[in-house]
């Protein structure tokens, strides 16, 4: 390949990548809000730390996310294996309104389940933000995962039954391994989802369950300089989790080529 | 294949074990629900710490969706929330809010008496004062050259596109009242109005209206004068030498923001022992060094250093405040307020 | 294989109902709040009204309106033309550095839009990054701000959502095939020209779905706005959450909200003429491109 090419590329990155150090780098700066430059300090990750609505809302946020994670990752999965492996009435339907939530916007989805909820009287809360955001991750899970099933060679199935492999047998040991990386992926994905979700939590969100993103919009907002520490942090922990999702897809060095 | 699945087995087995939030003490919790900085946390902590009871914080950024979450929750799931003086009467109104129970709160006794019994909420029955302050002009002296002493100078061509406001609807209509000579606490329409269009003289796209970015947007120069509470004027201030706050001499609202316990609160006990803690002078003092808002107890003028104690943002002289007027609730007249905020908002260019 | 009818019947129930409550039933409800009158104490009461309707036809509305949707297509237009170029690079580069290419895309993707948004903010602002780097190359004296106009929600919707375009166009244009290309080719094709009939058509799912996950959430995704805009950069989603939550109307809300699901299901309809070969939706196209298990994300408004 040519060099010059590659130099469009570069400044691609530099686009997508130059705030974020801009962010990390402030997160060092002494200044409260003005932007020069008036020494180095830890002082806004120690305000972090001391804070401690924000951790109590970190923890909400993080025992949701896992919620919320396996909770889609159970029912998009059952969704996904619906659609590959069935046939019936109204799954065209089932099938079309999975792909139309992929791109359905969350505020409607918000506005939607807290007329829903408040109708009913549901307390706002836990409950709420945890059906809400299953709801929202979970067609993308459905997308993953029949993505993953569509990919594989449906002999293998076959051939496991031929072998003798009773179908709950095939299921455990051919079915759920070869699918278990569009499954891991869907479980991220929704994990990350329920993290990152302001818009949804904004109108579910309810008394004595305050989210990490909530806190962080709200930082955003007053641009309090612990945002730049709390931002870096929360780009760190992508980092690992992308490069921890990598090591799931390819276990070992020698992983497929693409 | 094994990794992935032992690796999902053990978030699952997480997710199950992780509690929700810190264990419930054994004295229960309370649930607040308060603006964004404006208690600190070592006041929370110390309050844990003392009578072991749990506290759970939420915020807010405006009055208006703290009404809503709690109208949503017909007065349930908070035990206490902090609103602003003229949103008192209409949470009365609506019975968010429960009548309080004042041989409860023994440090009442602390706060300003000419800071009690208001027109919001006449003998204090259902709110007892946590902050207050004013609400005066804040400029750049390095880059405003004539002076600046009225809300009216925001009128003058050299300050197009560099003015800041909030986007609070009473506190941005209030000054527009102010300045086209009507009263804070206006009802009729056509005065309503006449602020209504001395602030569409205002509307610039590079004039920002926003309480959240008012510091910052102080601070690094985007705009050079504007409205401000005193407290982020004093942040600002602290931040950046040039910058000056006055007394308009229109006048000046006063604001107040009041503890409520609304009317379906589960732990009310707490509540009450929450807000007599931070009636303590001590408590109180916490919170006026941390965001610069005046402080309606009493007792922490004594404990203040010179330096606070002699600020004029922080104790204005009576000089100052001599046209200052207090926002209350003006009723029905609610109604004509949003409907021109809002036509203010949408009329944009 | 899962003949189970147990199974079956326990599945299929599982997913519809929960879609059927929690997706089709709130929906419904939107929908007739939309119509429903409202009272100074309740948001909304079961009396009948076209009045949410009609006060979309406001001028202030419809300027609302168009200004979202201009910004949108300025957004969407902006990051294929940024994105394209730099999606068949990705898809053409060298098979060693390519994983860690795209892997470099992948992190901003998963990146909490929040914290990018604030990242903008930072550059843009008064005294920021962008100001002191103007004025040390001279360019510009003293301060200027881009912050709280156009330009700044522009970038910062472009920003948040590029790689939201640049994903779903790497997976169409990597499973190009590159036969067609030198097929194109020996039958005297220029590259304009085989770029014109071969690769665009070819890629056009892929454009169709970044084009989808670019648009749609500029026109709803309510905090970019208010944070590098302020009130004078209110668009679609802001007017639909001021509202929801600031105490406004929520049936007006409701009707405004009608129209971006109407908009969302013209994308839908022109997404499946661009791709009707295409089984998978966006999110699908982006969930194993090349061959990876990268996990998908999609940021909706």
């Amino acid at each position: 390949m040519k060099k010059t090419p590659y130099v469009y590329l570069w400044l691609i990155y530099a686009f997508l990548y130059a705030p974020i150090v801009v962010v990390i780098v402030y997160s060092f700066n002494k200044a409260r809000l003005s932007k020069d430059w008036r020494g180095f300090t830890w002082q806004w990750y120690e305000s972090l730390f001391s804070n401690q609505p924000l951790i109590d809302s970190a923890l909400n946020s993080l025992f949701l996310a896992l919620c919320v994670a396996c909770l889609a990752t159970f029912l998009g999965t059952l969704a996904a294996l619906c659609i590959h492996r069935y046939h019936f009435t109204g799954k065209r339907a089932l099938q079309g309104s999975i792909y139309l939530l992929t791109i359905s916007p969350d505020i409607v989805m918000g506005i939607s389940l807290l007329i829903l909820f408040v109708s009913v009287n549901i307390p706002l809360g836990f409950v709420s933000l945890l059906l809400g955001h299953v709801t929202m991750a979970m067609p993308f899970v459905t997308v993953t995962v029949l993505a993953r099933l569509d990919s594989f060679d449906e002999n293998l199935i076959e051939a496991a039954r031929d072998l003798g492999a009773s179908e709950a047998k095939s299921f455990l040991h051919v079915l759920l391994p070869l699918t278990m990386p569009g499954i891991a992926a869907g479980w991220l994905l929704s994990f990350t989802l329920s993290m990152d979700d302001v818009i949804l939590s904004v109108f579910l969100c309810g008394p004595g369950f305050e989210v990490l993103p909530l806190e962080m919009y709200s930082l955003v907002l007053r641009s309090q300089p612990s945002i730049n520490a709390l931002s870096t942090i929360m780009f760190l922990m992508t980092l690992l989790l992308i490069l921890l999702a990598q090591f799931l897809a390819h276990p070992r060095k020698k992983a497929k080529k693409p | 294949m094994k990794r992935a699945l032992s690796l999902l087995t053990v978030l699952l087995l997480t997710a199950l074990f992780l509690p929700p939030s810190v264990p419930a003490l054994a004295a229960g919790k309370v649930i607040i629900y308060n603006w964004s900085e404006y208690i600190p946390d070592d006041v929370l902590e110390a309050f844990t710490k003392e009578t072991g009871i749990e506290v759970v914080y939420t915020t807010y950024e405006s009055n208006e969706s703290m009404h809503d979450k709690l109208l949503i929750q017909k007065g349930r799931g908070y035990d206490l929330v902090c609103p602003s003086t003229y949103f008192i009467p209409q949470m009365i109104k609506e019975g968010l809010a429960l009548k309080i129970d004042k041989k409860r709160i023994p440090n009442l006794k602390n706060v300003d008496p000419k800071l009690l019994n208001q027109e919001f909420d006449p003998d204090n029955r259902y709110s007892i004062p946590y902050m207050w302050g004013n609400y005066g002009l804040i400029f750049n002296s390095a880059l405003v050259k004539n002076a600046v002493t009225s809300w009216n100078d925001l009128l003058r061509p050299e300050f197009k596109g560099k003015i800041m406001l909030y986007d609070d609807p009473r506190m941005t209509m209030g000054i527009a009242l102010l300045a086209t000579g009507a009263s804070l606490n206006s009802t009729k329409e056509s005065e309503i109005r006449a602020a209504y269009e001395f602030l569409l003289k205002l509307r610039d796209p590079k004039n920002v209206f926003d309480v959240t970015a008012a510091k910052n947007v102080m601070v690094n120069n985007h705009s050079v004068i504007g409205g401000i509470w005193n407290g982020d004027a004093q942040v600002a201030m602290d931040e950046n030498s040039d910058l000056v706050y006055i007394y308009p001499k229109e006048g000046v609202p006063l604001w107040m923001d009041s503890f409520v316990i609304p009317s379906g609160a589960d732990n009310v006990d707490n509540a009450y022992a929450f807000i007599n803690f931070m009636l303590r002078p001590e408590m109180a003092l916490r919170s006026v060094e941390e965001y610069r808002y005046s402080s309606p107890n009493l007792g922490t003028l004594e404990l203040m250093d010179k330096k606070m104690r002699e600020s004029r943002l922080l104790n204005p002289t009576a000089d100052d405040l001599r046209n200052a007027v207090m926002l209350n609730g003006v009723g029905e007249a609610k109604a004509l307020y949003d409907l021109y905020w809002e036509k203010f908002i949408t009329d944009a260019k | 294989m899962l003949q189970n009818k147990g199974f079956r019947f326990f599945s299929i129930t599982t997913v519809c109902i929960w879609l059927g409550v929690f997706a089709l039933l709130p929906n419904m409800a939107l929908f007739l709040v939309s119509f429903l009158d409202r009272t100074d104490t309740s948001f909304f009461i079961p009396v009948l009204t076209l009045d949410n309707y009609l006060r979309l036809f406001a001028p202030a509305f419809i300027r609302i309106l168009l200004k979202s949707l201009a910004l949108a297509c300025v957004s969407t237009l902006t990051c294929l033309i940024l994105g394209y170029p730099f999606a068949y690079l990705l898809a053409r580069s060298n098979r060693r550095v390519r994983p860690w290419l795209f892997l470099l895309v992948i992190i901003p993707f998963w990146t909490n839009s929040l914290v990018r948004t604030y990242a903008i903010f930072t550059i843009l602002q008064n005294n920021g990054v962008l100001n002191t780097l103007f004025n040390r190359l001279g360019l510009v004296e003293g301060n200027f701000s881009l912050m709280y106009t156009n330009f700044s929600v522009f970038m910062g919707l472009t920003y948040t959502l590029l790689p939201f375009m640049i994903l779903p166009l790497y997976a169409s244009i990597e499973k190009l095939n590159l036969r067609l290309l030198e097929a194109a080719k020996d039958l005297g094709a220029g590259p304009v020209r085989s770029f014109l009939h071969v690769t665009l058509p070819l890629t056009l799912p892929g454009i169709a779905a970044g084009s989808i996950l670019v648009f749609l959430p500029s026109l709803s995704l309510f905090y970019v706005p208010e944070i590098l805009g302020g009130i004078n950069y209110r668009l679609l989603g802001s007017f639909i959450q001021y509202n929801f939550s600031k105490g406004a109307n929520w049936p007006v809300g409701a009707a405004a909200s009608t129209v971006l699901t109407l908009l969302l299901l013209l994308m839908a309809v022109f997404y499946r003429l661009a791709g009707r070969n295409e089984r998978e939706g966006g999110a699908a196209a982006l969930s194993a491109p090349g061959g990876q298990t990268a996990p998908a994300r999609v940021e909706r408004g």
